[in-house]
């Protein structure tokens, strides 16, 4: 096991292979309708966006709730391509990422002057005005929404239902959360921190604050953009401005609030569990929004650090209580 | 000269903060900055470390290079480290990461590299993580190097605070106030390691301290600061007899004639 693990350490993709081989036979094993693959799709979507508002929120500390904006930014480059130029999701997921890139750096580019509160306000703006925009523009299609958007097709094999795109999907969020693993654990990650802590100190250790707010901004948006244009993709394939409301907003929050803010799993522990809950709750539907809320509010009062940060705390603490009592002996 | 500044300036609306200072530091060197409260010793640090802005017409230079106007992170990147009178510790950050984010000027790497996740990465991250164990160690934290920086008591805060800016090996460390807050004891025991840090990477250090035992055990020479103007400067048992260093501190020295004057108001 000391062995597994250290191999593990010094080659994390490993780990992340593993996961993508155990992952890729759940479904035959476990699944016994189209729906839960479906659901998997959804909750692979939400990971993605999680682990990179993790990225911002949760690490560099700049409160965006502009997000769902970049996730539409996202969906909307890829349904267009597919509307205009007829683009599959191999043309549509990289220039998604790359123009909801571009549309990160207009995000970050508030954080320079505003804070906390402030910086919400200004990023909620942000987000609801694309949403507005495409809900208004002719060329998005207003408010009819775009529909049938093609499924990718591999060796003349289409992936055009819930159960075949569940194989789509997976990988692409294997792929983001290392990504995000790597670029968490590196000193990237910890310059984030330092930012989120305190840029005083940060700038005096020689982290250039401004770079590493943007950069945030650009790769949590980046994420946004590739979870948004798998979403687009997902069958039916059908988007709608009303998919990118304040209320997603929240759910996406929720998710990195629960999962733990600044802890490396926090965004996909919470994507997992919030995705599933809010599906399981459809029937209470006119409470979802009031028990999310909740959720949210209760967690940080109580578990500031959500569930990873929770686990965290409780082996932290067995491990330095176990090295007092052995240096007690 | 590894740290010069000629006619530096700065006014908070009408008050002189720091009133034409010219200040000369040889590599190698401990430098105290003693002054009574709000004489701009740490006026003085957030200038040269670039966390305020001079006033028009004054000049910085560290180790050759013109800092006058650059931004903070840029002249930390040219070996100028420095530790804050109230410490701005990362609270929420594991005390091994604190040091670690330290480092930062230091790691090779190039950003795609990070972002792909190649193996050099996690070798070099390995790397830096031994380096600043040995370092905690040093300092005497090792033990809690998972916890919490906010779990940490007073004294520990302080030794995290210096681990930290030494983490970047500077070529020069300014400590604001390093001993505020610490027992006796405790006191002498930073000053130790302070002492051997200094011998061990070989740096130039400035220290502001009101405990004025400290200044005169450790420094070579000692500045004095009163309402943001140098008054003295010299070696600790020249300053200490000083005529302005004692009126700046004390008060005035009054004939008998002042006196009685003084008293019959």
């Amino acid at each position: 096991m000391e062995k597994v693990k250290k191999i593990i350490s010094q080659y994390p993709f490993l780990g992340f292979i593993i996961a993508y081989l155990i992952l890729l036979t759940v479904p035959s094993i476990f699944f016994t309708d189209l729906y839960q693959s479906h659901l998997s799709s959804l909750i692979f979507i939400n990971i993605i966006v999680a682990a990179g508002l993790n990225i911002v929120k949760g690490y560099c500390g700049q409160v965006t709730v502009g997000h769902v904006g970049l996730y539409a930014v996202g969906s909307y480059t890829a349904g267009c391509m597919f509307m205009y130029l007829g683009s599959d999701l191999w043309m549509t997921l990289p220039a998604a990422i790359i123009v909801t890139g571009l549309f990160g750096i207009a995000f970050g580019i508030p954080s320079f002057r505003l804070e906390g509160p402030y910086l919400a306000l200004a990023t909620l703006g942000g987000g609801e005005a694309i949403r507005l925009f495409i809900e208004n523009g002719e060329f998005f299609n207003s408010t009819y929404g775009i529909s049938s958007i093609s499924q990718p097709v591999i060796f003349g094999v289409p992936f055009d239902t819930p159960d075949k795109y569940y194989y789509i999907s997976l990988p692409v969020m294997i792929i983001a959360v290392y990504f995000s693993y790597s670029i968490l654990k590196s000193s990237i990650g910890r310059a984030f921190m330092s930012v989120r802590e305190d840029p005083i100190s940060a700038a005096a250790s020689g982290i250039d604050i401004k770079k590493y707010k943007i950069l945030a901004f650009i790769l949590s948006a980046m994420f946004a953009g590739a979870a948004g244009a798998v979403y687009a993709h997902l069958p039916p394939g059908y988007i709608h401005p009303n998919n990118y409301t304040v209320i997603e907003m929240v759910t996406f929050l929720a998710m990195v609030v629960f999962g733990g803010l600044g802890h490396i799993w926090g965004g996909i522990i919470g994507a997992i569990i919030i995705t599933i809950v809010y599906d399981l709750t459809r029937p209470l539907y006119e409470y979802q929004l009031f028990i999310f809320g909740l959720t949210i509010v209760l967690t940080i009062l109580f578990m500031p650090k959500g569930i990873g940060g929770f686990i965290d705390k409780i082996f932290i603490d067995k491990r330095f209580k176990k090295k007092k009592v052995e240096e007690g002996k | 000269m590894l740290l010069k500044t000629k006619n530096l300036m700065k006014a908070f609306g009408g008050l002189k903060a720091i009133n034409k200072v010219d200040f000369e530091l040889p590599a190698g060197e401990i430098r105290g900055i003693i002054g009574p409260n709000g004489s701009g010793k740490s006026t003085f640090f957030n200038l040269v470390s670039g966390v305020y802005d001079p006033d028009p017409g004054s000049y910085i230079e560290f180790d050759g290079h013109d800092i006058t106007n650059e931004p903070p992170h840029k002249i930390g990147a040219l070996g100028l480290s420095r530790t804050f009178q109230l410490l701005r510790l990362y609270q929420d950050m594991s005390v091994i990461n604190n040091v670690m984010s330290g480092y930062h000027t230091r790691v090779k790497y190039k950003f795609f590299d990070a972002v792909i996740g190649r193996k050099k990465i996690w070798d070099q991250e390995k790397e830096i993580k031994d380096e600043m164990m040995e370092l905690l160690s040093f300092v005497g934290l090792a033990d809690y190097a998972e916890l919490n920086a906010s779990e940490l008591s007073g004294g520990q805060r302080r030794l995290l605070v210096l681990a930290r800016a030494i983490a970047m090996k500077p070529k020069l460390l300014m400590l604001d106030e390093p001993a505020a807050g610490l027992s006796p004891v405790n006191v002498d025991n930073l000053m130790k390691i302070i002492m051997q840090l200094k011998d061990k990477y070989g740096l130039t250090l400035i220290i502001i301290e009101h405990i004025l035992k400290v200044v005169m055990d450790t420094c070579n020479t000692v500045t004095v600061l009163d309402h943001g103007q140098k008054i003295a400067e010299g070696t600790p048992s020249q300053v200490k007899d000083d005529n302005a260093v004692i009126e700046a501190y004390l008060g005035k020295k009054m004939n008998d004639e002042e006196m009685r004057k003084a008293l019959a108001v």
